[in-house]
């Protein structure tokens, strides 16, 4: 049970004016009861909320197109956190969602794998670990769904080739490092995500790292925006490598493979609508050689979410009726005539090849990573 | 309905690398992640969803270090109201036996309608304690418990044992009863890190043999009905045999070489 009173001054909802821009932007409502308008207005006129009753609020997947449009500078996808804060902090969490947290906690991932297995993608790579001694410029922080999932292992190992190509000077944390807490944060375990935080500025300061960069929009938004006391460079690897290759550090081989395609990409929501990060992902693609770019009619700030994000990954939806995101994300691909939906998430690639196979759209698209486009490139 | 459940603080060995100690009778437990046994885990949870139903109050125990106290603070935060641990270093070397004798006399004088233990443990997968505690303390007893239905102020209770080939069971036991639970009876909640922090509050008694009417020579290796010799990480044998060539070819050299061995 939710007490609003509290809740209320907590999340600032007295300044909301019940205008709907939240409701009439979240792509949710296409599949989902979710109506976060009509949630804030109950928080605001009742004693207490029974959260127990309401499955919808698992629904978000925290894109934020809300906290985008909101005119009153609301958070509308952390109120719902909050919420979800009580049932998971009461223990009344689905499975799925318990075994992602455990695991995080006990093996710092949520995919109930092994902490030594963290950095067997990178056994044969012979990178500097930096938890082990050695030095570098920059830190590659990995994540978890990289380090552990056998199809975004291929992103990181492109990310490893355009690196050593570009002759940046990187190491990883190897078996050190640990989840960031994004999701965990937004499955509303805050406890875990403080944990996370503690321990992650603990392991950053012991190795004196001066420069990050991720995989993972998740664990860049997390690190820039939500870690207090982190002091140093955090970008997403899309600012990277769009840096390398304006300066010229990165080139391509210059010859047009025939297999080139014409591709279009997904916005993540966290890093284009969260973070402003639109132009850098467009520019490395259209810096590849023969690729031919075209961009979704829902792009940039009206992009559609793909429903990985806010805990998404270990959560179903609670209605089914109604098309994925993902799917429909697919299907206006086909449509466009991209033969490639381009990718800089891990969650995005994972929801996104899931919906091509349930969309019977094998052969037809493909999903690729930024980094795996690059890499056949150069 | 009051309740005591016993738990056992094991290692978590998911993709584990385990190595033996030097003296072979037990694992290094350098770099290993613990936690509560995993069948311990869903004894916790019908505790707190027969408490839920009917009142009373549960109290959990564990015979084990100090480290285990991680395991009893989960339980305390998950709405366990008691917690104890027994700690000695003559309870070390104790076998399914010694323990079950060490966990009856802190049990004995205590007021429960019901002992609940895991089907068994993670670790040594003895599943013994359980059924050698109820007899220890005279009292009936359940093994492999899939399911349970009690009503108010009843002096028996119903339980569903699962037995081989798919078959269950179903008892009435006369209270107070001791049951083995088995894993998959329910969901375990989840304990979060607030509600475990909030937990640290609560007092974690500690007892050890002192505090318990035994003789030393009833409890550790003196006291136990087993010795554990050595253990060993089996020897990998390679005898896979991977057959080539179409689909149609390899069926039927795997029917072949099924027929031969006999099989089918």
């Amino acid at each position: 049970m939710l007490r609003t009173r509290k809740f209320v001054e907590q999340y600032d909802l007295l300044g909301c004016i019940q205008c709907g821009r939240c409701t009439a932007g979240c792509p949710l409502s296409l599949t989902s009861p979710l109506n976060i308008r009509s949630i804030i207005y109950q928080a605001l006129v009742r004693d207490k909320l029974d959260v127990k009753q309401m499955p919808e609020i698992w629904d978000c997947t925290t894109c934020s197109t809300c906290t985008l449009r909101c005119p009153k500078g609301l958070d509308p996808a952390m109120i719902l956190v909050g919420m979800r804060r009580v049932m998971t902090e009461g223990g009344r969490v689905k499975p799925t969602v318990r075994d992602a947290l455990e695991s995080t906690f006990k093996f710092g991932n949520p995919w109930n794998r092994g902490k030594a297995k963290r950095a067997d993608w990178a056994q044969d790579l012979n990178l500097k670990n930096l938890a082990e001694g050695a030095e570098a410029e920059i830190l590659y922080f990995v994540g978890c769904t990289p380090s552990y999932d056998d199809r975004v292992q291929a992103v990181t190992r492109a990310m490893v080739k355009a690196f050593e190509k570009a002759g940046v000077d990187f190491g990883i944390l190897g078996n050190e490092e640990i989840c960031c807490g994004s999701e965990m944060r937004r499955l509303g375990e805050e406890g875990l995500f403080e944990f996370l935080v503690e321990e992650n500025l603990e392991l950053f300061k012991r190795y004196d790292i001066k420069r990050m960069v991720t995989t993972s929009p998740h664990c860049y938004n997390t690190f820039k925006n939500e870690y207090e006391g982190l002091d140093f460079e955090v970008q997403h690897y899309t600012q990277f490598v769009a840096d390398l290759i304006e300066r010229g550090e990165l080139a391509f081989s210059g010859e047009v493979p025939p297999t080139m395609k014409v591709v279009t990409y997904q916005d993540p929501c966290f890093l284009g609508k969260q973070n402003g990060v639109y132009d850098e992902p467009r520019a490395i693609l259209q810096s590849i050689p023969g690729l031919k770019f075209v961009d979704f009619d829902r792009s940039r700030e009206r992009s559609l979410c793909c429903e990985g994000g806010g805990g998404r990954m270990w959560v179903e939806a609670s209605s089914t009726s109604g098309e994925r995101l993902a799917e429909t994300r697919v299907k206006d691909a086909l449509a466009l005539g991209a033969e490639v939906i381009a990718t800089a998430c891990p969650f995005c690639m994972l929801t996104l090849e899931d919906a091509v196979k349930t969309t019977g759209a094998e052969g037809a698209i493909e999903i690729l990573d930024i980094m795996e486009l690059v890499a056949q490139a150069m | 309905m009051d309740i005591v459940v016993c738990v056992k603080h094991v290692p978590d060995t998911t993709e584990a690398e385990i190595a033996i100690r030097d003296d072979e009778r037990g694992i290094k437990q350098a770099g290993l992640v613990f936690d509560i046994s995993e069948a311990d885990n869903y004894a916790i949870e019908e505790a707190l969803l027969l408490k839920e139903e009917f009142g009373g109050s549960i109290t959990v125990l564990t015979v084990g270090p100090e480290e285990a106290d991680e395991t009893l603070r989960m339980c305390l935060a998950k709405g366990v109201e008691q917690a104890a641990r027994l700690t000695d270093e003559r309870f070390e070397g104790s076998d399914s036996f010694a323990t079950a004798r060490v966990l009856a006399e802190a049990i004995k004088d205590m007021d429960y309608d019901l002992v609940l233990t895991g089907v068994q443990a993670d670790d040594d997968g003895s599943a013994q304690v359980g059924v050698t505690l109820a007899e220890m303390l005279g009292i009936p007893h359940a093994a492999l418990v899939v399911s349970t239905e009690a009503e108010e102020d009843e002096d028996r209770m119903t339980v569903h044992r699962e037995l081989e080939g798919g078959l269950h069971e179903v008892l009435e036991i006369e209270l107070p009863a001791l049951l083995t639970i088995q894993t998959g009876i329910n969901e375990p909640r989840y304990a979060s890190i607030f509600g475990i922090r909030k937990a640290m509050k609560k007092q974690i008694e500690i007892l050890d043999l002192d505090d318990l009417e035994l003789a030393e020579e009833a409890v550790g290796e003196a006291g136990s009905k087993t010795s554990l010799v050595k253990l060993f990480i089996p020897v990998v044998t390679a005898q896979a045999t991977i057959l080539e060539g179409s689909p149609e070819e390899v069926s039927s050299e795997l029917a072949t070489i099924l027929k031969n061995e006999g099989v089918v």
